[in-house]
């Protein structure tokens, strides 16, 4: 399985050059069960990589562009009258699929990002008085533009608590770009891409990490780091326990991409800036982006041992 | 005292069970000293965060307590000369309280030493510590109402002082006027325009202008009361999701709206005359 | 009232159980309304608790305060003294838990608890009260501790923790009584109001001895240093007779008189013991003629013992007799003037056969003997039911009814000696004992009581002579019980007394253990005072003067090691060291720093690792090896064996010290 898991990891890389880490970053956030969360500047390749990241998963891929007339029937779907049959029939929207890149989701309306966070949240959607369950795996892949640009609805707190992770890829290294730009068209590459996992691998590894084993001790130091953003005045608001719980699922599923089935802190450290970047603000900052100085802080100021 | 009483008793009627029971409650009391000890040793305190506050209302300082061996019983919390409150922290744990702490002046709350102290389990020693855990809380001035003599917009200059500037806005209708381009087609007056009346525009306008200053300098009376009227004001433009800009000497805060403004310009209120522009985080 | 100061739920019911707990001994003397009274204020109480009522105000407690200060005057005639005290006492208790509102009520309302617990032990101090005062001293604790504690604990927690400390306080406790020096009483108490003790009285009927003889309570208890004596010759004397009256015997005048009589010790002594119980009198028990080691008692005139105050608590002292001893050979006719008393008129038949045998004996021993044998031959009747007499009791009893019990057969013999001219009177004491074989010591009980002559002859002095012997010798060689047999009448009066039963194996001896325990705490925490503690810890101490400076320092130093071993106990300071791993690794972090590399604080084990092994690559693999071990123990769920990560950690200093000593043979 782990091999599976390095050919898949491999094979991202490939297409994404210079980026291993965020790539299996994204992996690790999608075995842990859970939304990711891509935040750059545009052109930066997010879509490339939710691309990458479903073809090589092999799951069913559905883009929904955000825009700021988007509005919750069009990725939920609605019913439509059928003249033919003489009632109501529902169709789907986007958001039946297994991998769904929400693009650019920080322009549509509060109203539309709602609706999807929701269904992010209960794995089921009600339409018109009726419920029904999105497929299983689901993941979403959403990627906003910082929050200075503009045309843009910030993502409230309590919507950001709900992505597992949250990535930023930043500018590619030089020799990654000269490869890019003398390579072929990353866009061109996606087609090749054979699916390296099926539907019940996928579920087998998840099964597997969530049974990477978290000692007392390394509980301890979670514990250890998310009092600290509660009582440290520097903090606005501290982690909450679906904080933990992220943080704990991604650090299992981090520990199991290095081969372990024991998490370590080392695990915790490495996650730690994705997980709980978006989830912390410090007090002091009005603009409300979010900064890694806080994580950064955590990660000096908290004992490990 | 009582035991002397006792061992009184127990000398003058010679009484061997009244000895046995004075020397229990003496053994009892030296027992209790290492009882009322282990109550506070090992006990961490640390403040958390401190929700700002304003003149009058009551801080509610938060604390963490943090047991790293034993369970703390009956832990006495407060400041000098303030009431003390009783916390239970169990083993190997941690348990929050709430400290509440008048807010009498404005600008930084600094209560000083925190006394812990224990008098578990039979409360004839008390064992007791000084803690520095520099907590402070912001104090808001306290908010009166009361007219403001100039809620003058600022980008106005040919408008005097005093007057209400009538700008664009969404709150009351004024009437119609013809239609230009850039309006919003959503303020047609569709209906005049079928009776033929030509193109039409609601126009609405808000009782104040969309931007609004907040000056120190026109207000009249003790520094005291202006801060208290221009803290009011803030909250009440807030309240309404004004844009509004707020001038104390010195210093321009705005314009802006919204929550984070709001705390900014409390925060600069709060500090006013302090010398502390921006208070320690 | 702040609201810490709030007496908590457990805190009540705690103090409520104390109320039940401390009144139940103390109930059979308080007056019944104290009950009433109880019962009331705790209903008030709850209701008060359950906010169904208010608190008494200042009318309604100025109003009770009143009407049970009169109710106790009513009912005691006094507001002062031990018993009016002991229930002004509970009184206060049972108001003070009523109106107790805050804290500080409370803590007045433990401490009256705790004195009431005490004054209960004025009254009774057995093994029983001793053992069921733990049970209101716990609860007790239980509700000073629930007033620091919060309702959430529950009940149970108190008086969990009540115990424990009441534990951890024991041995201290002990330590403390053992060496704390009693001091004699500052200043007169007032005593427990004289109980109705059965016992010898300052003058006696023969009908009164009888009833005495009808009560299983015990006397008092001998501790024989030696060989216990013949059963025969154990005669407790208690005072003597000298004063008849024609129908009762009166304590002599001689045994009020504060003057040792002359007498010599000769022949073999005997050293005892005597713990005697209270009895309000102030005459001690002593084989004759005893020497008593304490400075509050002294010999009277008639031999017997008597002490300064009576005995109103249990006492306990050393003797030593000697019983071969001459007594008084040469008294004066003035002295022995009371020894010779009769009543002026009465009893005729007695004076005449007296006078007869004076003229027809001139001897006075033969005399003696000839009375003796006169008992013994003709039909005399040794019985616990003698035949109702007449006015002239001594007449009646020779020569009538023939019957009656050793104060009779005394009583006559020295009526008859009397009016023969030899002085003679009645001696009031016990005889016999029962013997303990688990605790080696004698029982004398109320039914041991018993009357015997002695006469004095010139030269010789005083002569002891039992004529009740020559009737029932089986009372004298064996006991009452014994004697009793045929008649059926011993302790008839008295179905529950266990002696009764002394024929049933088990239950005899379940009653002998008890008694055998009773007295070792009458024996050793009872009388466990002044004389007898120095006595105690000087035999302890062997031949090092026993002084009480030392002793002082002696105590604080042992006071300080108790304390400092329940410290140790409670803070378990070798726990608060982490386990072995986190120790191996302090020890590793250690070695590292001494070779410049020290693992910050957010530093992880492998980062740490990684971080050194760059900076030694050559040992780069023992401390893999080992953080490698460390990290499988601490978060795999696995552990690896002590050993083999003390062996990963010998390995790593081997390399480290082998670096190091590479490095010291190049420079």
């Amino acid at each position: 399985m782990r091999a599976k898991l390095e050919a898949c990891l491999s094979t991202a890389n490939q297409v994404f050059l210079g980026k291993e880490k965020q790539v299996r970053l994204a992996v690790a956030c999608l075995l842990a069960r859970g939304h990711l969360l891509l935040e750059d500047l545009p052109g930066m390749g997010k879509t490339t990589l939710s691309h990458t990241l479903a073809k090589v998963m092999g799951l069913d891929f559905q883009r929904i562009q955000f825009t700021s007339d988007l509005l919750p029937g069009d990725i939920l779907g609605t019913s439509i009258f059928d003249k033919d049959v003489g009632r109501f029939v529902f169709h789907s929207g986007p958001i039946f699929a297994e991998l769904i890149l929400a693009d650019e989701i920080n322009r549509a309306t509060p109203k539309t990002q709602s609706a999807l966070l929701e269904a992010m949240e209960e794995g089921q959607v009600t339409i018109e008085g009726a419920t029904r369950a999105l497929p299983e795996p689901f993941f979403v892949i959403a990627t906003q533009n910082p929050a200075s640009q503009s045309g843009t609805f910030v993502l409230p707190e309590s919507q950001l608590d709900r992505f597992l992770m949250r990535l930023s890829l930043g500018y590619p290294a030089r020799a990654a770009e000269k490869a890019l730009l003398l390579g072929e068209s990353r866009r061109d590459l996606l087609p090749c891409l054979e699916p390296v996992f099926d539907h019940a691998g996928l579920a087998a590894i998840q099964e597997e990490v969530a049974a990477v084993n978290v000692s007392d001790a390394l509980a301890d130091y979670l514990l250890r780091l998310v009092e600290a953003t509660r009582t440290h005045p520097q903090f606005a608001w501290g982690i909450s326990p679906r904080g933990s719980l992220a943080l704990i699922a991604a650090t299992r599923s981090w520990a199991y991409m290095a081969g372990r089935d024991y998490a370590i802190p080392e695990d915790v450290q490495v996650v730690l800036p994705a997980v709980a970047g978006h989830r912390l603000r410090e007090r002091a900052d009005y603009s409300g982006s979010g900064d890694s100085s806080l994580v950064q802080w955590l990660l000096r100021e908290v004992p490990v041992l | 005292m009582a035991q002397l009483l006792m061992l009184l008793a127990a000398i003058n009627y010679q009484n061997s069970l009244a000895y046995a029971v004075t020397f229990l409650l003496l053994s009892l009391s030296i027992v209790t000293i290492l009882h009322t000890w282990r109550n506070l040793v090992g006990l961490e305190l640390q403040a958390a965060n401190v929700a700002p506050v304003f003149v009058g209302g009551q801080a509610m300082l938060g604390l963490r307590l943090e047991s790293t061996k034993y369970a703390h019983r009956a832990i006495a919390l407060g400041w000098s000369g303030s009431e003390m409150q009783l916390q239970e922290v169990a083993a190997c744990s941690i348990s929050n309280a709430e400290l509440q702490l008048p807010a009498l002046a404005r600008g930084w709350l600094q209560p000083g030493r925190l006394r812990v102290e224990s008098r578990f389990p039979l409360g004839i020693f008390m064992a007791w510590s000084w803690v520095d855990l520099e907590i402070s809380a912001l104090v808001y001035p306290r908010p009166l109402s009361g007219e403001l003599p100039c809620l003058s917009g600022k980008d106005h200059e040919d408008e005097t002082d005093g007057s209400r500037a009538e700008q664009a806005g969404v709150d009351d209708y004024r009437g119609l006027r013809p239609w230009q381009p850039g309006d919003a087609i959503r303020r047609l007056d569709w209906k005049a325009y079928s009776r033929g009346r030509g193109l039409l525009v609601k126009d609405f306008v808000a009782l104040t202008g969309t931007e609004l200053v907040l000056d120190f300098g026109k207000l009249s009376g003790d520094i005291e009361a202006r801060l208290s009227l221009l803290c009011h004001w803030v909250l009440e433009l807030d309240s309404v999701g004004q844009i509004f800009t707020l001038v104390l000497p010195g210093q321009t805060i705005g314009p802006n709206a919204g929550q984070l403004h709001r705390e900014v310009c409390l925060r600069a209120l709060a500090l006013f005359g302090s010398g502390k522009k921006e208070g320690q985080a | 009232m702040k609201a810490a100061e709030v007496i908590p739920r457990n805190s009540l019911f705690w103090l409520l159980i104390v109320q039940f707990l401390v009144i139940l001994p103390h109930l059979q003397y308080l007056p019944p309304w104290i009950i009433v009274l109880w019962l009331g204020c705790t209903w008030w109480r709850l209701r008060i608790f359950r906010m169904c009522a208010a608190y008494p105000n200042g009318w309604v407690k100025a109003l009770l305060m009143l009407s049970t200060g009169l109710a106790i005057y009513v009912s005691h005639g006094t507001l002062i003294g031990l018993d009016a005290g002991a229930v002004l006492l509970m009184t206060a208790f049972i108001l003070k838990t009523l109106e107790m509102r805050n804290r500080r009520d409370a803590l007045i309302v433990i401490f009256l608890g705790f004195f009431a617990v005490v004054t209960g032990y004025l009254f009774d101090s057995g093994v029983l009260a001793a053992v069921y005062s733990l049970l209101p001293i716990t609860a007790l604790l239980a509700g000073m501790i629930g007033l620091y504690q919060n309702d959430s604990a529950g009940y149970r927690a108190p008086l969990r923790l009540a115990g424990s400390l009441l534990l951890q306080a024991l041995p201290l406790m002990l330590v403390l009584f053992v060496f704390f020096p009693r001091l004699a009483p500052l200043w007169g108490m007032p005593q427990p109001a004289e109980q109705a003790v059965s016992g010898l009285a300052e003058s006696m009927s023969p009908g009164e001895m009888v009833e005495l003889s009808q009560s299983s309570e015990l006397a008092f208890r001998v501790t024989f240093d030696g060989q216990l004596p013949a059963h025969e010759n154990l005669y407790w004397r208690a005072i003597t007779f000298e004063r008849f009256d024609g129908q009762r015997w009166a304590r002599s005048s001689n045994s009020y008189l504060a003057q040792e009589p002359k007498w010599e010790p000769q022949g073999e002594p005997l050293s005892y013991n005597i713990i005697i119980q209270p009895n309000g009198r102030s005459w001690l028990f002593s084989l004759d003629v005893p020497k008593i080691q304490a400075d509050d008692a002294r010999m009277m005139a008639d031999f017997h013992l008597e002490r300064r105050r009576p005995v109103d608590r249990a006492l306990m002292y050393r003797t030593v007799s000697w019983p071969d001893s001459r007594r008084e050979p040469s008294a004066t006719s003035a002295s022995l003037a009371a020894s010779l008393q009769l009543p002026r008129q009465g009893n005729p038949r007695t004076r005449i056969w007296a006078e007869e045998l004076r003229r027809s004996e001139p001897d006075p021993e033969r005399l003696v003997q000839v009375l003796l044998r006169h008992f013994n031959q003709q039909p005399y009747v040794y019985t616990l039911k003698p035949l109702p007499v007449g006015e002239n009791i001594v007449d009646d009893f020779l020569f009538q009814t023939r019957s009656g019990f050793c104060i009779h057969y005394a009583g006559a013999m020295t009526f008859i000696l009397r009016a023969a001219g030899i002085p003679a009177r009645v001696v009031g004491g016990y005889q016999g004992g029962e013997l303990n074989p688990a605790g080696n010591y004698l029982s004398i009980h109320q039914f041991d009581a018993h009357a015997w002559v002695e006469y004095w002859l010139p030269e010789r002095g005083w002569i002891s002579i039992d004529p009740t012997f020559q009737v029932a010798p089986e009372r004298i060689r064996t006991g009452l019980q014994q004697a009793m047999v045929q008649e059926q009448s011993f302790l008839e009066g008295d179905p529950l007394a266990l002696h009764r039963y002394s024929g049933i194996n088990w239950l005899n001896e379940l009653r002998m253990a008890w008694d055998n325990v009773n007295y070792g705490w009458q024996r050793w925490v009872l009388n466990y005072q002044g004389d007898e503690q120095k006595q105690i810890l000087q035999k302890w101490l062997g031949s090092f003067e026993l002084r009480w400076d030392w002793l002082g320092i002696g105590l604080v130093l042992v006071l300080a090691v108790l304390s400092g071993s329940l410290a140790l106990l409670l803070f378990k300071p070798w726990r608060s060291t982490p386990d072995l791993v986190q120790r191996l690794f302090l020890r590793y972090e250690k070695l590292l720093a001494g070779q410049g590399i020290v693992r910050q604080k957010h530093e992880g084990a492998r980062a740490f690792a990684e971080r050194a092994a760059q900076v030694l690559p050559d040992q780069a693999q023992a401390i893999r090896q080992f953080t490698g071990i460390y990290e499988c123990t601490r978060y795999s769920g696995e552990p690896a064996s002590p050993r083999e990560m003390q062996q990963a950690f010998k390995a790593l200093r081997d390399a480290l010290f082998s670096r190091n000593h590479a490095k010291d043979r190049i420079h």
